[in-house]
């Protein structure tokens, strides 16, 4: 379980998030919802230690993060992380040199279910080819938790399918997910749990089949209610 | 294997509506192997806690029996199957009614109606 206790960011005087606490469990996808600017990267910057936090804490599996963490828990951010003139083949001897949990045959079935070639520049690569390039180079990595920065946004509508059809595959099974997206359409019946931020505070974390059941409304109907209600 | 999902009911709701459906038009017949959650999250695009979830519920119904090492199939028992199918029959006719009573129709002229599509062999399906 990814445990986030209170936690406080300010940069510069401006708070950016205001004591935000919430859980992801192992085996589900719990997805960050708000608009731009409320804080949902900053929040994965900070359970990757990619930037300080001014108080509060951030556990995973029960402690504190640590250089061997990083192991167990990956970040995909939306915008290319290797070096430009890396072929996608070199890109993933660089994962390989780098990490000991790389996975090479996970990488190749993603090979092939994005249908990228490896041969391919990655500063060649189309928005919806890089993106899809930055989730094989993630989710090759045998970790239990993955933080994924908008892997939906700006990206055509059939890359979106398809990105979206990982999570119903083995390639995520079991793993801890969290996600962050400003749109919920793509991804509304595929996340076990939502959580809805704006400036900087939660405003209500649910399980999505439970708030169906027991309420009868859809995450956008929960999210029309917090945000405009 | 397609189900057009609402956001509003339980996914895992949709998927066992889906089966009982399938199972009671005959397109999944008594004893047939279905697929694992695993495939059936793949084919459906759910998430497999959904496709897990929505098995748990049919087999605390018996509409299907997994044994160890084996596939899920669905059941063979009579009873079950006869009480699936007037659950779906009461539960279309339930509908029905409300529907035309909220429009003010007679329950003679409902009938008559029901009579005549029924031997035009009328369907929407």
């Amino acid at each position: 379980m990814i445990e986030v206790n209170d936690v406080v960011k300010k940069f510069g005087r401006k708070e950016v998030l205001k004591g935000i606490s919430f859980t992801a469990n192992k085996g589900e996808i719990t997805c960050l919802i708000g608009i731009n600017g409320v804080g949902k990267t900053t929040i994965l910057n900070a359970i990757m230690k990619l930037t300080p936090i001014n108080s509060g804490e951030i556990l995973v599996d029960g402690k504190k993060v640590t250089k061997s963490t990083f192991e167990k828990i990956t970040f995909i951010p939306d915008s290319t992380i290797m070096l430009p003139g890396f072929t996608i083949n070199e890109a993933m001897d660089f994962m390989n040199d780098y990490y000991e949990v790389w996975n090479q045959e996970r990488a190749n079935e993603f090979l092939k279910f994005f249908r990228l070639n490896p041969e391919d520049k990655i500063s060649t690569l189309s928005k919806g080819n890089t993106a899809k390039t930055n989730l094989l180079l993630g989710l090759s990595l045998d970790v239990d938790y993955v933080l994924m920065d908008e892997p939906f946004s700006g990206i055509d509508m059939f890359s979106r399918e398809q990105i979206a059809e990982v999570f119903t595959t083995h390639l995520i099974e079991d793993r801890g997910v969290i996600i962050t997206t400003h749109e919920i359409n793509d991804i509304e019946h595929l996340i076990d749990k939502a959580v809805l931020l704006d400036e900087g505070e939660i405003y209500k974390e649910f399980n999505t089949e439970e708030i169906r059941e027991e309420e009868g409304k859809s995450v956008v109907d929960v999210m029309r209610e917090v945000y405009r209600g | 294997m397609n189900i057009q999902f609402n956001n509003r009911d339980p996914v895992y709701v949709q998927v066992v509506r889906y089966f009982k459906n399938q199972i009671a038009k005959g397109f999944l017949e008594p004893g047939q192997a279905i697929p694992s959650r695993r495939e059936l999250a793949n084919q459906l695009k759910i998430n497999p806690n959904t496709a897990q979830r929505a098995y748990k519920e049919m087999e605390e119904e018996g509409l299907i029996k997994t044994e160890k090492n084996q596939p899920s199939r669905v059941t063979s028992d009579e009873n079950v199957l006869q009480d699936l199918r007037d659950e779906l029959i009461v539960q279309a006719v339930s509908e029905f009614v409300s529907s035309v009573k909220s429009i003010n129709v007679s329950l003679d002229e409902a009938l008559n109606l029901v009579k005549q599509k029924y031997e035009k062999g009328d369907s929407d399906d």
